[in-house]
C-alpha cells in the first residue's frame, strides 16, 4: 500500500513536473474577465459542447485554448461584474490585464483615452474578418474609425411572454400564438383586457432597486418614434414630444396597475416564472433558462412560453436597446509574442462565437448568425433580426453607464408620481449633459 | 404591602423589557436564519421562488462550490494575515499616541490632536485616489504592506485610547513614580494592563473593519492571488447572481462572515465588558 502510495505520488510530481514545464514554455498573457467562477463544474472541461450558461462556456473554452495551443497559456482573472473600478486601478498602477472583457457601452471611455489598442490590423494579420461582424457589433466596437474589440455577442431586450396567461385572456390566434400589440393605444387595450379575464397585471417589471428596467425601455420607445436623442454626442435631448410621449405611456402602465410594482431583478424573473404575469420585459439572457422550464410539468410555464422582439408600438424604426460583450487589448508594453499571443486568442474566440451565443446572447458573426446550427436553437430564428436592429448608444457617447442610470432614476421617479414627467425629463437632460460636460 | 406592590411593579416592567429584547433579536436573527436557509438550497429552485427554502431538499453544493475555487483558501489567509497584522500595528500605535496625548506634554500637543481627530471627518474615498495614486509611485500595489499600512492611521483608535489613559488616575503614575519606575514601565505594566477593555474594543472593531474591508483591496490587490476574502469571493459570483445564483450567494455571505462569527463567540465575554466599560466611562 505504502509503495502504491509513493509511486502514485510520484506519477503526479512528474507529471506536474512536466505541465508546469509546458505551461512555462508558452507565451503567458493575461485575461480579464467577469462571468462568475465555476471551476467545481467546469474547471476541468475542455469540450465546450458540454459547458452551459456564461460562466460554463466561457471556463470551457479558455480551458481547451490551454490545452489545444502550443504557444500561449492564458492565466485568468476573475472580477466582479463590472470590474471597471479594477480594471482601472490596474491600468493606473502599470498591471494592466493583456486583455479583458469590455462592454460596448464603456469602450469609447477607455479608447479616447488612448488605453486600447486599435485591432484592425492585427484582426486581418490572423484571419478575423470584420466584414462579417453583424451590424451591432460592427457599431459597437468602432469608435471614430477604427475597431477597438472583439464584439463577442449582443445581447438586447425581449418580450418573454406567458402563451398560458395570453390564452386565458383572449390573446392569442388561431395557431396559438401570441397576439402582440401594434401600436400604444393597442398594448393599453390588451393590458386591460388581459387584467379583466385573468385578474392579473400584463406585464411583470424589474422596478425596484435597478435602472435598467427604466432607460433601456425608454430607450427603445424613443427609437421606435425615430427620436435622435444624441444628435450631438456630447448632449442629450429628453425634454422632447418624443421622450414625453414614450414617458407617458410607461407612466399610464404603472398608474393602472398593468404591471407588477416594487419587484427587484430576482423576485421579477421569479414572478414571471410563476405566471405573475403576462410579459416579462427583459433580455436575450433569460431565453434558455425560460425555455427549461417551459419544459416542465405543472408550471406556470408549461408548454406555455414563447419570446418575441420588442413590438413596434411607434410607426418609426425597429431599432430597441441594445449593449454588447467585447473583448480588448489594453495599451501597455507586450512584447511581439505576447501580442500574437493575444490575437491568437481572441482569434480562438471569434472561431467558437457559435458557443458563445447557446447562453442566449446573440452572435457577432453574420456567418453564425444564419447557420442552420444557430438557428437550431430555440426562439433564435425569431430573434435573429435583432442582431442588426440592436442599437447602442452612438459610439461618441461617453460615461454611458452613468447617463443610463441617471436616466433611469429620473424615470423611475416619474412613474411613481415623485416628479411630473416635464420635471424629470428636464431633469434627467440636465444631470446627463452636466456628466457629460465633465467628462473627458 | 407597597414593597411588594413595588416588585410586581418591577417585574412586570422587566417583564415587558425582556419581550421588547426578545422581539428585537427575532427581528434581527430572521435574515441571518435566512441567508443560512437559502444557502442550502440548490440555486435552480430558489430562481423559480424563494418559498422552496422551507421545503425538502437541502444541499451542500454551494459551499462545495466555493471551496472548489481554486484561489479561496489563499484569499482566506491574506485576509487573516492582513486583518491580524492590521489590529496588532493599529493596537500598538493607538496605545502609545494615546498615552502620549494624555500622559506626555510636548509642544501642538493641542493643535496636533485637533489634527488627528479631523482625521475622522474624512471619508476614505475623498483621499482614495491620492492614496492609490502614491502606493502607484511607490510600486507597492498587489502586496501585504498596502493592505496594511492604510489602515494604521486610526483616529478613531487614536482618541479611544488617549480618552482612555485620560480616565485613568493620575495618582496611579504617580505612586509608580515614587516606587522609582521609568516612564516605559510605567506605560507599559501599569497602565496599559488597565487599558484591556478599550484595547479589546478597539481591536475587534479594527479587526472587523479590516476583515470586510472592501474597497481599497478592490482597487489595490488587484492580482487574484494577492485578493482579499471580500474581493475574491465577489469575484466568483456569476453576473445574474441575485436570480439564477442565490444560494451561492447565501453561502458566500456565510462563508465570508463565519470567522468574524467565531471571533464574536470566543471574544463576547471582552466585548460585553469592553462595551459596558466604555458606557460607564
Amino acid at each position: 500500500m505504502k509503495i502504491l502510495s509513493t509511486i502514485l505520488l510520484a506519477g503526479a510530481a512528474l507529471a506536474g513536473g512536466v505541465a508546469a514545464a509546458t505551461a512555462a514554455d508558452k507565451t503567458e498573457i493575461s485575461v480579464s474577465r467577469f462571468f462568475g467562477a465555476c471551476e467545481a463544474d467546469y474547471g476541468n472541461v475542455t469540450d465546450v459542447a458540454k459547458a452551459n450558461g456564461e460562466c460554463g462556456i466561457i471556463t470551457a473554452l479558455i480551458n481547451k485554448f490551454n490545452a489545444d495551443s502550443p504557444t500561449t497559456h492564458v492565466k485568468v482573472d476573475i472580477v466582479e461584474w463590472p470590474g471597471y473600478d479594477q480594471l482601472t486601478a490596474r491600468i493606473r498602477s502599470g498591471e494592466p490585464p493583456t486583455i479583458s472583457v469590455m462592454h460596448e457601452a464603456v469602450i469609447s471611455d477607455y479608447s479616447s483615452r488612448g488605453l486600447l489598442e486599435p485591432l484592425d490590423k492585427g484582426f486581418k494579420a490572423v484571419g478575423v474578418d470584420t466584414a462579417d461582424f453583424t451590424g451591432a457589433a460592427k457599431a459597437g466596437v468602432t469608435k471614430d474609425g477604427q475597431i477597438y474589440a472583439l464584439p463577442f455577442d449582443t445581447h438586447t431586450w425581449l418580450w418573454h411572454v406567458n402563451l398560458n396567461l395570453f390564452k386565458q385572456a383572449g390573446l392569442v390566434d388561431a395557431s396559438g400564438n401570441a397576439i402582440l400589440p401594434k401600436s400604444a393605444d393597442e398594448l393599453l387595450a390588451q393590458a386591460k383586457q388581459f387584467k379583466e379575464k385573468t385578474g392579473k397585471p400584463y406585464f411583470v417589471s424589474t422596478l425596484a432597486n435597478e435602472k435598467a428596467f427604466y432607460y433601456r425601455t425608454f430607450e427603445t420607445l424613443l427609437y421606435q418614434q425615430n427620436s435622435n436623442f444624441f444628435a450631438d454626442p456630447t448632449k442629450i435631448s429628453l425634454v422632447t414630444p418624443e421622450a414625453k410621449t414614450a414617458l407617458t405611456l410607461l407612466k399610464t402602465i404603472f398608474d393602472k396597475d398593468y404591471t407588477t410594482k416594487n419587484e427587484d431583478y430576482a423576485a421579477s424573473v421569479a414572478g414571471f416564472s410563476n405566471g405573475e404575469g403576462g410579459v416579462f420585459i427583459c433580455g436575450t439572457w433569460l431565453v434558455n433558462s425560460y425555455d427549461e422550464e417551459a419544459k416542465k410539468p405543472g408550471v406556470a410555464l408549461s408548454n406555455g412560453y414563447a419570446v418575441a422582439p420588442f413590438p413596434q408600438l411607434y410607426p418609426g424604426s425597429p431599432k430597441v436597446w441594445a449593449d454588447g460583450h467585447s473583448w480588448v487589448i489594453l495599451k501597455a508594453n507586450l512584447t511581439d509574442a505576447q501580442r500574437k499571443s493575444a490575437y491568437e486568442f481572441l482569434k480562438f474566440l471569434w472561431d467558437n462565437d457559435f458557443q458563445w451565443s447557446r447562453t442566449g446572447h446573440l452572435p457577432t458573426s453574420q456567418k453564425i448568425l444564419t447557420s442552420a446550427e444557430f438557428m437550431a436553437l430555440p426562439f433564435r430564428k425569431v430573434l435573429s433580426p435583432l442582431a442588426q436592429n440592436g442599437t447602442a448608444l452612438p459610439a461618441g457617447v461617453k460615461r454611458q453607464f452613468g447617463a443610463q442610470d441617471m436616466e433611469g432614476e429620473e424615470i423611475a421617479a416619474a412613474m411613481r408620481g415623485d416628479k411630473s414627467i416635464d420635471d424629470a425629463l428636464a431633469s434627467a437632460q440636465d444631470r446627463i449633459n452636466t456628466l457629460l460636460a465633465n467628462a473627458k | 404591602m407597597a414593597h411588594a406592590q413595588k416588585i410586581v411593579g418591577r417585574r412586570a416592567g422587566d417583564r415587558v423589557i425582556l419581550g421588547a429584547v426578545i422581539f428585537l433579536a427575532f427581528l434581527w436573527v430572521v435574515p441571518v436564519l435566512w441567508v443560512l436557509i437559502l444557502s442550502f438550497k440548490a440555486n435552480s429552485e430558489l430562481m423559480l421562488s424563494t418559498g422552496s427554502a422551507f421545503r425538502l431538499p437541502y444541499t451542500l453544493k454551494n459551499y462545495a462550490d466555493i471551496l472548489a475555487s481554486s484561489g479561496v483558501f489563499r484569499w482566506f489567509f491574506n485576509s487573516v494575515v492582513v486583518a491580524s497584522l492590521n489590529t496588532l500595528a493599529t493596537l500598538i500605535l493607538a496605545s502609545l499616541a494615546g498615552y502620549g496625548f494624555a500622559r506626555t506634554e510636548f509642544p501642538f500637543k493641542n493643535v496636533i490632536f485637533v489634527l488627528v481627530l479631523l482625521g475622522l471627518a474624512i471619508p476614505e474615498q475623498a483621499v482614495i485616489i491620492a492614496r492609490h495614486q502614491m502606493f502607484t509611485d511607490w510600486k507597492m500595489h498587489n502586496t501585504y504592506l498596502a493592505l496594511i499600512l492604510p489602515g494604521l492611521s486610526n483616529a478613531f483608535g487614536v482618541f479611544l485610547m488617549t480618552q482612555y489613559f485620560r480616565s485613568i488616575p493620575m495618582d496611579i503614575d504617580e505612586a509608580a513614580m515614587l516606587d522609582n519606575a521609568s516612564r516605559f514601565k510605567i506605560f507599559w505594566r501599569v497602565l496599559l494592563p488597565l487599558t484591556i477593555p478599550a484595547q479589546a474594543t478597539l481591536g475587534i472593531f479594527t479587526f472587523l473593519a479590516c476583515w470586510n474591508d472592501y474597497l481599497w483591496p478592490l482597487i489595490s490587490a488587484t492580482k487574484p492571488e494577492m485578493f482579499t476574502l471580500t474581493v475574491g469571493i465577489a469575484s466568483t459570483q456569476t453576473n445574474f447572481a441575485q436570480s439564477e445564483g442565490l444560494g451561492f450567494l447565501m453561502a458566500q455571505a456565510v462563508f465570508a462572515g463565519l470567522p468574524v462569527f467565531i471571533v464574536y463567540l470566543f471574544f463576547q465575554r471582552y466585548i460585553i465588558q469592553a462595551v459596558a466599560g466604555a458606557a460607564i466611562r
